[in-house]
């Protein structure tokens, strides 16, 4: 997001760029400041911060290996809606998990193909296992 | 707290759904006389025909244990407004029906849509309230206050009991 603010006479250009979850980069005229939550959720500046080696290619690509669809909790995968090779998009439905009669429609959350289902209809499963990797 | 209410739905569930997606607060509730499609868990059949209290209700955005919890506890909040307004006996069945001399008489399904948090949460609740009478293949099964009492009982304050019940639960359970 670019901006820019007038402080006195001086125009500043402004652009934060969200480099990955809890890592703000804010470029002022030529200069970046890295921002990151502390446990508080509180925005803290990063004092002599050097930005990490990643090209946006990089930080694409790291995006892309976080492709892991897990459980949140735990109980009974009832259904699946996906297979494997199938290109699947945020939002999509890949499964149903029962659990204390609750029922969990489980979400993509990122585009992708289905490299490996794990689960099977009706496999019980816990927090955090792996349901589905995608590539 | 808004209550919706309609003469027929196929679903308070679905409905609720749809307006979630829509955009609608937390704690909107979507109540129905009847419903034509109303359902419980892995899809099996309501029965909600008129006089029973069918209701749906868009919960906020909460930790799913947290959600776990509330649908437990729904169960303990409808046996509550039971014991405090009706001289009956109820039986929670945990984890979460409730049954009154031996058969169901409320039911509670909270589904939720979960990505990396918790994208939407709906609790449906059926309570055979005012029902006078349940088809052979339920009848074994499936009782209701209007059964148990001999006498018809007020939709809308026992729906509004069950409400206040859940938001103080939900408060206490998330702080």
């Amino acid at each position: 997001m670019k901006t820019k603010i007038k402080i006195g006479d001086r125009a500043y250009q402004i652009e934060t760029t969200e480099i990955k979850e809890d890592l703000l980069k804010v470029r002022v005229n030529d200069k970046d400041y890295f921002f990151t939550k502390n446990e508080f959720g509180e925005l803290v500046c990063l004092e002599d911060f050097q930005e990490p080696s990643l090209k946006e290619n990089d930080i694409l690509l790291e995006n892309f290996k976080e492709k892991e669809i897990k459980s949140p909790l735990a109980g009974t995968i009832s259904a699946l809606y996906v297979k494997k090779g199938e290109k699947i998009k945020p939002g999509q439905k890949v499964a149903t998990l029962i659990s204390m009669k609750m029922e969990n429609e489980i979400i993509s959350e990122g585009y992708g193909r289905v490299r490996e289902i794990k689960v099977k209809e009706n496999q019980v499963v816990n927090t955090g296992d792996v349901l589905i990797t995608l590539e | 707290m808004e209550i919706k209410h309609f003469s027929q739905l196929d679903s308070t569930s679905q409905k609720a759904k749809e307006i979630a997606l829509e955009g609608a607060e937390p704690w909107t509730v979507i109540a129905a006389d009847e419903q034509t499609g109303g359902y419980g868990r892995k899809g099996t059949s309501w029965f909600s025909p008129k006089g029973g209290l069918y209701f749906s209700i868009i919960l906020p955005k909460s930790q799913i244990e947290d959600l776990q919890t509330l649908t437990i506890l729904a169960a303990f909040i409808v046996g509550k407004v039971i014991k405090e307004n009706f001289n009956l006996e109820p039986f929670i069945k945990l984890p979460n029906d409730v049954w009154i001399a031996g058969k169901k008489v409320a039911g509670i399904l909270t589904e939720n849509v979960i990505g990396k948090e918790v994208k939407l949460s709906i609790m449906g609740i059926g309570f055979n309230t005012n029902i006078e009478k349940f088809p052979k293949e339920l009848v074994n099964m499936a009782t209701s206050l209007k059964i148990e009492l001999g006498g018809e009982v007020d939709n809308k304050k026992i729906l509004e009991g069950i409400l206040k019940g859940l938001k103080e639960q939900l408060k206490t359970i998330s702080e």
